[in-house]
């Protein structure tokens, strides 16, 4: 079926819903329109797994001796605005592994935000029988977590080995 | 409706139609189902533990309407469908107010977790796709999709002409497309 949008407006419509910039009559009008539109609502769907895809691939999985350890590629911030702090919540509640370390050695900043989505992550990994820890936090970083009593519940070690290791007790 | 076209997808019958009204097939209404729960997720978000419960009820709504022949248009069901979803999720959000759970932990759902493999397969074709674009389409794909910039806005950026920003454009959502389809996930 072809709807006869213009395909370049309706991707730039598209962008805007999945950023939430498009204004709520415009986001009425949208939504009105793919729930009658099958051609629309698959672009919408592709596009975004594109953004999040986009978000996402500064995150990366790598195992160490059975246990998933996930980084980030470049420096992140995880702070309320970033976009790196719902990716990291939704892999490591899409990760089928319990036992999870996140190395926060390119986190250059957190906010209550970014404890929020950390809490979140610890949560739903005790829930499955699992721990999650922290590894190579900045100073700055460090500091946070301890003041904020989370680093009692997410314990954070200096060198990823003994965070491996600390699962074993 | 200015920017749209009206298109009829009639899955409810014509009032003059030889078959029984509101016959919904089952293809027609999961297809509708789909839609809906994205558009109840986009307002009430990934943690809420109602949405499909959301959904059902404006199904619900929808058919009823479809069979006290309330639905003037039939040309504009997705704008019906709309207003209906809208009113559900209004209602919804007026009774968390007026009673909210009394432990919220209770109902959040446990998110289903992918199967190892399935997973690292749609890892892997991601990363594919993403590492098969040039820096430069990458770069058009981010400012459109996360930082929001409009077409012209990239396109002076990057000292790109319209037909060079489709086919940017449309050259990436096609290699998504297929990496998608090797497992789809919904």
């Amino acid at each position: 079926m072809n709807c006869g949008m213009e395909p370049i407006q309706r991707e730039q419509i598209i962008a805007r819903y999945l950023s939430r910039s498009l204004d709520s009559d415009a986001v009425e009008e949208f939504e009105g329109h793919y729930l009658g539109c099958d051609e629309c609502f698959e672009e919408l769907r592709v596009s975004e797994r594109i953004a999040a895809d986009l978000r996402a691939s500064n995150l990366a999985w790598r195992q160490n001796e059975g246990v998933s350890v996930l980084q980030f590629r470049n420096n992140a911030e995880l702070t309320h605005s970033a976009r790196e702090l719902d990716e990291l919540r939704r892999e490591v509640l899409e990760q089928s592994d319990s036992r999870v370390i996140i190395d926060l050695g390119r986190v250059t900043k957190i906010d209550s935000a970014g404890l929020g989505q950390l809490m979140s992550c610890y949560t739903h990994l005790v829930r499955n029988q699992g721990a999650l820890k922290v590894v190579n936090a900045s100073a700055e970083v460090k500091k946070v977590l301890d003041m904020t009593g989370i680093s009692t519940l997410i314990p954070s070690f200096a060198d990823e080995s003994e965070a491996v290791r600390s699962f074993e007790n | 409706m200015g920017l749209y076209p009206a298109i009829d997808v009639s899955p409810v019958r014509q009032s003059d139609s030889p078959v029984p009204e509101t016959t919904l097939t089952e293809p027609e209404l999961e297809r509708l189902r789909l839609k809906l729960r994205y558009k109840v997720l986009y307002h009430v978000g990934h943690n809420c533990a109602d949405v499909d419960d959301l959904v059902q009820e404006t199904l619900a709504r929808f058919i009823r309407a479809g069979q006290n022949h309330q639905i003037r248009n039939t040309m504009e069901l997705g704008a019906f469908l709309n207003g209906v979803c809208r009113n559900v999720i209004l209602e919804y959000r007026r009774r968390m107010r007026r009673e909210p759970p009394i432990d919220p932990e209770a109902c959040q759902p446990e998110t289903a977790i992918r199967p190892d493999a399935e997973h690292f397969e749609i890892r892997q074709a991601i990363d594919h796709g993403l590492a098969e674009l040039a820096d430069r389409d990458r770069a058009v794909l981010r400012a459109l999709y996360l930082d929001g910039k409009d077409k012209d806005a990239i396109c002076a950026e990057w000292n790109m002409t319209d037909a060079q920003f489709r086919v940017v454009l449309f050259r990436a959502k096609e290699r998504f497309r297929r990496a998608y389809n090797l497992k789809p996930d919904k």
